[in-house]
C-alpha cells in the first residue's frame, strides 16, 4: 500500500454499530412522536412539529447512511449529521430565545434537554465517528 | 421493570468484562420479551375495554415500542459478541423502565406526546 493511500474504515464496525443502534433508537421515537403530532393536533404548534418531524427524516438518513457502506453513504452521514448538528444549535437557541415560537418542545428544543441531552451529544459524536473511520488506515493500529 | 434492570446489569457487567454472554443472554432477552407481551396484551386490553379517558394512539405507540426495541436490539446484535453489543443491550434494559413508566403516564393523563 501507498504511503499516502488513505483508507476508510467502515462506519458500521465497532463503535458504529453502537452509535448506529441510537440514532435508530431516535428515528424510531422521533418518527413516531411526528407523526402522532401531526396527524392529531398540527395546529396547536405547527413549527415544533414540523421540527419534530424534520429531525425524524434527518436520524433516518443518519441510521442508513452510517450503517451502509455504499460509496456515497460517508458523504451523505456527514452532511446529514452536520445538519443535525446546526439544527439542534439553532432550534436550541430559538427555543431559548423565542419560546413563544415552540409553545410545545420538538425533539431539538432546549437543545435535547427533553432527551437528556443526546440530541445535543449525538451529532458531536456521529461527526467523531466519521473524521475517526476516515482517517488513514494505519492510524487505527 | 425489575427484569429489565435485571438485563441492564448483566449487560453492564458483560460490557465491563469485555464480551457478551453469549446464548445465555439471548435466552434472558427472550425471558424479558414473554414478560414485555404479557405486558403489552394486557395493556391493549385494558385500553379498549376501560372508559377511562387517555391518550389511546400515545399509550399504543409506547406499548409497541416496549414490543419492539428488544427484538430489534437482538436482531442487530446476532453473532456480534463485542463490546458494542453490550452496550446496546445496557441502553436497551436501562430505557425500558423508562417506556414502562412513560406508558404508565399516558395512561393516567399526565403525559402526552
Amino acid at each position: 500500500m501507498a504511503p499516502n493511500q488513505t483508507v476508510s474504515r467502515s462506519t458500521a464496525a465497532g463503535f458504529g454499530r453502537f452509535l448506529i443502534a441510537i440514532y435508530a433508537l431516535f428515528a424510531i421515537a422521533a418518527t413516531s412522536r411526528s407523526v402522532v403530532q401531526i396527524a392529531t393536533k398540527f395546529h396547536e404548534a405547527p413549527v415544533a412539529y414540523a421540527l419534530s418531524s424534520v429531525s425524524a427524516v434527518v436520524y433516518i438518513i443518519a441510521t442508513l447512511s452510517l450503517a451502509t457502506s455504499k460509496a456515497h453513504s460517508r458523504q451523505l452521514a456527514t452532511v446529514t449529521i452536520t445538519f443535525e448538528l446546526v439544527g439542534v444549535l439553532a432550534v436550541g437557541t430559538l427555543s431559548l430565545v423565542m419560546p413563544d415560537a415552540f409553545p410545545q418542545a420538538s425533539v431539538w428544543s432546549g437543545f435535547g434537554s427533553g432527551y437528556g441531552f443526546i440530541p445535543l451529544i449525538l451529532p458531536i459524536l456521529g461527526l467523531w465517528w466519521l473524521w475517526r473511520t476516515g482517517r488513514n488506515g494505519d492510524a487505527e493500529h | 421493570m425489575c427484569v429489565s434492570l435485571v438485563m441492564a446489569v448483566w449487560a453492564l457487567v458483560d460490557l465491563i468484562r469485555g464480551r457478551s454472554s453469549g446464548r445465555p443472554f439471548v435466552i434472558g432477552v427472550g425471558v424479558f420479551e414473554a414478560f414485555m407481551a404479557l405486558f403489552v396484551i394486557g395493556g391493549v386490553v385494558q385500553a379498549f375495554t376501560t372508559t377511562h379517558d387517555f391518550a389511546k394512539v400515545e399509550f399504543c405507540g409506547y406499548l409497541l415500542g416496549c414490543l419492539v426495541i428488544a427484538p430489534l436490539a437482538a436482531w442487530w446484535n446476532r453473532g456480534d459478541s463485542s463490546r458494542a453489543a453490550c452496550a446496546i443491550y445496557s441502553v436497551i434494559f436501562l430505557l425500558m423502565p423508562v417506556l414502562i413508566l412513560r406508558v404508565q403516564q399516558v395512561w393516567s393523563g399526565s403525559y402526552g406526546a
